[in-house]
């Protein structure tokens, strides 16, 4: 784990070298799939650039919410205070449902049939936190509990994991479970023409995330009733579309029978 | 539009080279909505070459920003120290 490459010459930090690394590659593969599916490359831009500030806005509040009695709010008005609260802290689930909401509000206003970009793409969000969590491991941050079995990582110091501890190394573990979700995803799409690609991966990574969190270990996790806040999101957002499916099916059907009487 | 988006990515641009990580997420941030400008600016004819030059700077400008500066998305103890006794 090294917080910071040399490349070229130059010290580039690890963490957001990968996150950048994952984001363009994710890109470079929305080109390839765009022309096949015949869509604005354009549009998609859009999307992912209301996504990006829809994510950055609910990642940062959700932190501000579960760290609220950790910051040191009188400080605020300092420069280099604020700035370092803008700069880092922010939760992974506030992101998501954030750029989802900036996303389906950026196709109302601007006219851009939303739905149908994110189901052909869902794929790219795990496989582009996948390569983001490299980043984590990378960092140091989003460790996982002391472990002394296969796979114990040690991280060193500088890093922000607890250094010369033996840790569970919960980000790899993240990692290639959400490159294989993004694979899945990917396959049931061009095999099956899976049309709930967006579900799948909502309920998936609900399933990952509630159990992985047993294994992570970095302070300031935010409980409720003995379950972390990205547990009780998990528990929501599986419900959530859980239950708008199955409210979409009565829906059709009271439709489809009402059309026939 | 090409315009704004232009300006805006020309100031991410100067943030992600030259402010050492003290405004790497306002960069960000200017930068992604000058992306949205400028491909929003794309679509009008008269405005595409400068709306292009616009999207181009932005999104170089969001890159130089991402990697320098960008904190782990999923770490909640951001301005916590992270070191603990064990």
């Amino acid at each position: 784990m090294h917080l910071y490459i040399n490349l070229f010459g130059l010290t580039i930090p690890s963490y957001g070298l990968f996150i950048t690394t994952g984001v363009i590659l994710a890109n470079i593969i929305a080109i390839i799939v765009l022309k096949k599916t015949k869509q604005d490359f354009d549009n998609f831009i859009i999307l992912e650039a209301y996504c990006f500030l829809g994510a950055f806005i609910g990642a940062k509040l959700v932190y501000l919410v579960v760290s609220f009695n950790e910051i040191d709010w009188s400080s605020i008005k300092d420069f280099y205070s604020f700035n370092h609260l803008m700069q880092s802290g922010f939760v992974f689930y506030g992101g998501l449902i954030g750029g989802l909401l900036f996303v389906f509000g950026a196709g109302k206003v601007h006219k851009i049939q939303t739905i149908e970009y994110m189901r052909n793409l869902t794929f790219l969000i795990p496989f582009a936190h996948s390569i983001g969590r490299i980043g984590c491991y990378m960092a140091g941050c989003c460790y996982g509990i002391p472990y002394d079995g296969p796979g114990a990582v040690i991280f060193p110091q500088g890093s922000f994991a607890i250094p010369g501890v033996k840790l569970f190394p919960v980000q790899l573990v993240e990692s290639a479970l959400l490159m294989i979700l993004a694979a899945l995803i990917l396959a049931l799409q061009l095999k099956l023409k899976w049309h709930y690609t967006i579900e799948t991966y909502l309920v998936a990574y609900g399933v990952i995330r509630f159990f992985l969190e047993y294994y992570r270990y970095d302070e300031a996790r935010g409980f409720i009733a003995g379950l972390s806040t990205s547990q009780w999101i998990s528990i929501l957002l599986i419900a959530f579309v859980i239950a708008y499916n199955v409210a979409k099916k009565i829906k059709l059907k009271i439709n489809n029978t009402a059309g026939k009487t | 539009m090409g315009v704004a988006s232009l300006v805006l990515g020309i100031i991410s641009l100067v943030i992600g080279i030259f402010s050492s990580g003290l405004l790497g997420w306002l960069g960000a941030i200017l930068a992604v909505i000058g992306i949205i400008l400028g491909a929003l600016g794309k679509k009008n004819p008269e405005n595409k070459g400068i709306a292009t030059a616009g999207l181009v700077c932005s999104i170089i400008g969001l890159v130089l920003c991402l990697i320098l500066y960008i904190a782990c998305a999923a770490c909640v103890s951001g301005i916590l120290s992270s070191a603990s006794s064990f």
